[in-house]
């Protein structure tokens, strides 16, 4: 009896965190299944979905259990995918017993992320290295250091409200801020007479934002006939990129009516 | 030759930065950054033979899901890790630029050629990772570091 309840909420801890890290519907179920075989469960029900999950466990001919998890935020954490990964192998060999289990998952959701100011640094690497990427020159690289250090700092400390905005606000104003900075940063070098080109600072800028994660995972939700779930990240990665380039078109437009300026 | 190194080596330290954006676990920043750097180079060089970026796009998107299977069976890490680090670099951030630059330039046809490459650029991403994720978990066995593989 007590042993079926720690089961299965071993198992939807385990879906959840993987789930909340933006982890493929695919992996959380099967991970949940393993799991749930490798503790004796007979009969083991899960259904997945990008922001929530049920599931229903029988041990033992007895009672049937279920349990229901909600994901609405889904934070990017690899670590914790590939650790969650970890540990339900060594589950599935039989070398952990479900307290155990329960102290590395609780162990595994505590994993802190990197700190903002390296979020921020590596916003502004992957910025210079993209603007280098697709043709800019190595001045536009440099240039592009700094949105890329910006908007870094910006989707931290937005991540950090409390009320978070909905996404197609968030990608607006974070890329509206990449096209500002930019913007500035191009003018400030054309009157010190260096000329830069403004489109590949923005678009070094922009990367970091751009819904890839949702597209990957779209992509493999919809092949793994998780049609729904798929559809969900689809309109999501639409919404992320219609924001970004709202953002960046009110900027541009809005600096095209400031005299002096050229874009 | 000299600049194809370059362009390798600065695709590495980009995917090396979106792994830290993504909280990659530190000890696959190297691998993911080959994934990464592979991927680019096959768009790079695709684009250099006179391909459509959609073709490329999708060669390059075969290379990289097939890289980071290997490592993924290699490492013992979810190839999931590879394959959001490394795909950073090929999804078409310069189309929903150019897209919005053409719009508020009142161009709107150039603006929908823009958003239709980026669209097509974005499916041929889907078809290539699908293709490499379909195939059969032996072929990628020798890879193992183990006598016997183990899930992805």
């Amino acid at each position: 009896m007590e042993k079926r309840r720690r089961v299965l909420e071993l198992c939807v801890d385990a879906g959840e965190t993987l789930l909340a890290n933006g982890a493929e519907i695919y992996r959380a179920q099967q991970t949940m299944e393993l799991i749930a075989r490798s503790y004796g469960a007979e009969h083991f029900n899960a259904y997945v979905l990008t922001n929530g999950l049920i599931a229903s466990i029988r041990l033992e001919g007895a009672d049937e259990h279920a349990a229901v998890r909600n994901t609405p935020r889904v934070d990017m954490n690899l670590g914790r995918i590939s650790a969650v990964n970890a540990l339900s192998r060594e589950i599935v060999a039989g070398t952990v017993t479900v307290e155990a289990a329960f102290a590395r998952l609780a162990v595994i959701r505590a994993m802190r992320g990197f700190p903002g100011w390296m979020m921020a640094l590596a916003s502004a690497v992957a910025a210079a290295c993209f603007s280098f990427l697709l043709g800019g020159s190595v001045l536009d690289a440099l240039t592009a250091l700094a949105p890329g250090f910006a908007v870094g700092l910006f989707t931290c400390r937005l991540a950090r409200t409390r009320a978070p905005l909905n996404k197609l606000v968030s990608n607006m104003l974070s890329a509206g801020v990449v096209a500002l900075v930019s913007v500035v940063c191009v003018q400030l070098h054309g009157m010190a007479g260096l000329s830069c080109d403004l489109d590949k600072v923005i678009i070094g800028g922009i990367v970091s934002l751009m819904p890839g994660i949702a597209l990957t995972n779209g992509i493999r939700d919809v092949a793994n006939c998780d049609y729904l779930s798929g559809t969900i990240r689809a309109i999501d990665a639409v919404l992320v990129a219609a924001g970004i380039a709202l953002g960046v078109g009110i900027v541009l437009r809005a600096a095209s009516l400031v005299p002096g300026v050229y874009l | 030759m000299g600049e194809l190194l370059v362009q390798f080596a600065v695709a590495f330290a980009a995917t090396v930065a979106f792994a830290v954006l993504v909280n990659a676990p530190p000890r696959e920043f190297a691998c993911a950054g080959v994934t990464g750097a592979v991927g680019w180079l096959v768009y790079c060089l695709c684009l250099r033979g006179g391909m459509t970026a959609a073709f490329a796009a999708l060669l390059a998107a075969l290379a990289l899901a097939f890289v980071s299977r290997v490592f993924s069976v290699a490492r013992q890490c979810p190839a999931t890790v590879f394959l959001i680090s490394g795909i950073f670099a090929l999804v078409p951030g310069a189309g929903v630029y150019y897209m919005a630059y053409y719009f508020i330039q009142g161009d709107n046809a150039a603006a929908f050629a823009k958003g239709f490459e980026a669209l097509q650029v974005a499916i041929a991403l889907a078809v290539g990772i699908v293709l490499v994720m379909a195939l059969p978990g032996r072929l990628f066995g020798i890879f193992s570091p183990r006598p016997r593989g183990g899930k992805r």
